[in-house]
């Protein structure tokens, strides 16, 4: 007797939206050169997929600054976190920050957003998409990671892994955890050996633009400061949240696509509980490098993680159950 | 041998200074010590980034010392020889040839006489940094960088050669084209090279 078809997890796309791609927690392969990719706000990916009763690295959508329209095949449990974009599902407005069972058949409509920059989709059992170097997420500039290592285009089609079916939880994080928005951040950063007294001046209290070049290796800001400049300077190994200053004296914060390498001085470094933060920088926000100890930047982390932790176990709670 | 110099790099990495750096990776690899998540290589140089929320500098400065005071000359893996061939003819050859008061054709034999080493990978997906320039054909970076260089550009910048996996932005000085794929997913190794292995250019009639 032949098995009834099993519906298929998969979603189509209507609309693309600007920059829609697969991400997840990222790769770890930089001695090959690879960046480590994955989604830009951390904390939305880790709550989007704990209101889905996911891995907190599990692989969903990252939208910018306007969103897809995306038609399930099959019935499914979706999250939408980050900045608040307008969303539809089937015309009726779709919640933020919770967990909303979708229908097969529906649309979700992913409008724009009136401050930060992206957004993470998490659905239940985690997007499918190209496995590099332990990583689903896509690399654009490389071409690949996700679906084919490009953005999302009208027709595409995305699966996803087989996971019980669940209702939606009743609970949802704090607001306080989630990534603070602009349009004016403060950045916790500490000193780097590249950090004069001069440089800090000009670099630490002044108030600093995000520019219209925003995207996932870097953002660059618009106001110059006095850049040292050295040809010979040699490439040293980048990491993630690093203010980078080229001959021309415009700071560029490196994001998670940045390259591993780099030659130009990097006299800051954000620290890890505002790194978040750098994805939902938007052109035309404005912020100011704060600097502070290094134990102001640990409590901040332990503080951070303690809130997000807290929520997923919360969440997971509810899925254990079900 | 000289002590590693360590200087943390924000509160999620640790920079190690050390000539035995490449064998201090291969160590750390083996062997990571608790909350080591990834490792960057660079001339006489590895960046360690951490999980702040398992370890800190200081705990991973320890752990670093251990595997370094226990290093001997481990058996690395057999450096292997790569042959590129190369077209050359890049837009800067002719530049090139003139700063090292070199005819193009001269340059050309003088680069392909050379056996560069990999000193590491990074920048960009299989990106390998060639060293083995001699300082006559050693060429100043562009002051200002290319907003777009052609995958398989083969290029001199500072002390180093190198061949650009795919199309980005460059400031080194372009002298040829290979068709050497140093990334492509596609092969069991997707890297065909990695630091220690020696490259020869091979000229190719254009």
């Amino acid at each position: 007797m032949a098995e009834p078809a099993q519906p298929s997890r998969a979603l189509v796309v209507l609309r693309p939206g600007l920059q829609t791609t697969v991400q997840d927690a990222g790769r770890r392969a930089r001695a090959l050169g690879v960046p480590g990719g994955g989604a830009a706000d951390s904390t939305a990916r880790r709550l989007g997929n704990a209101l889905v009763g996911n891995p907190g690295t599990a692989a969903g959508l990252e939208l910018t600054l306007l969103g897809p329209a995306l038609r399930f095949e099959a019935p499914a449990l979706v999250s939408l976190c980050g900045a608040p974009f307008g969303a539809t599902l089937d015309g009726i407005p779709l919640p933020l920050w919770r967990a909303v069972a979708v229908q097969a058949g529906q649309t979700l409509d992913v409008r724009g957003t009136p401050a930060g920059l992206r957004a993470f989709l998490a659905v239940r059992g985690g997007l499918d998409g190209q496995e590099v170097f332990g990583s689903r997420a896509t690399d654009p500039r490389s071409g690949f990671g996700g679906l084919e290592g490009r953005a999302l285009r009208a027709g595409d089609r995305l699966t996803w892994g087989a996971a019980a079916l669940a209702p939606a939880p009743r609970a949802h994080p704090s607001p306080e955890v989630r990534t603070p928005l602009g349009p004016h951040h403060r950045l916790r950063v500490l000193p780097t050996p590249d950090l004069t007294p001069a440089l800090e001046g000009h670099l630490c209290g002044p108030v600093f633009t995000v520019g219209a070049q925003a995207d996932r290796m870097g953002v660059r800001l618009t106001e110059a400061v006095p850049a040292p400049h050295d040809p010979t300077r040699p490439s040293v190994p980048n990491v993630p949240g690093l203010v980078q200053l080229p001959p021309d004296g415009r700071p560029i914060l490196l994001l998670p696509d940045a390259g591993t390498h780099g030659g130009y001085p990097t006299p800051l470094v954000v620290i890890q509980a505002d790194q978040p933060r750098l994805g939902q920088l938007r052109p035309g926000d404005t912020l100011q490098f704060e600097a502070v100890p290094l134990a102001v930047a640990r409590q901040a982390l332990i503080t951070q993680e303690r809130a997000l932790r807290q929520a997923e176990t919360a969440l997971r709670l509810h899925f254990a159950s079900v | 041998m000289s002590a590693p110099i360590f200087e943390p790099l924000g509160d999620a990495a640790l920079v190690v200074r050390t000539p035995a750096a490449r064998a201090l990776l291969a160590r750390l690899w083996r062997q990571p010590p608790p909350g080591l998540l990834d490792a960057a290589p660079a001339l006489g140089q590895v960046t360690l980034l951490f999980d702040p929320l398992h370890t800190d500098a200081a705990g991973l400065e320890q752990a670093v010392r251990g595997a370094y005071s226990t290093l001997t000359a481990e058996a690395a893996p057999p450096a292997r020889e790569l042959t590129l061939p190369v077209t050359f003819g890049g837009p800067d050859l002719p530049w090139c040839a003139a700063h090292a008061g070199l005819s193009e054709a001269a340059l050309v034999e003088a680069l392909c006489a050379l056996t560069f080493e990999v000193a590491f990978l990074g920048f960009t997906p299989g990106f390998a940094f060639l060293t083995g320039l001699p300082p006559a054909l050693q060429m100043p970076r562009l002051a200002a960088p290319r907003e777009q260089v052609p995958d398989g550009s083969v290029a001199l910048g500072g002390p180093w050669a190198g061949v650009y996996p795919r199309a980005t932005p460059g400031g080194w000085r372009l002298v040829g084209h290979t068709t050497f794929q140093a990334f492509d997913l596609s092969r069991p190794e997707p890297v065909p090279w990695r630091a220690g292995d020696r490259v020869r250019f091979e000229a190719q009639r254009g």
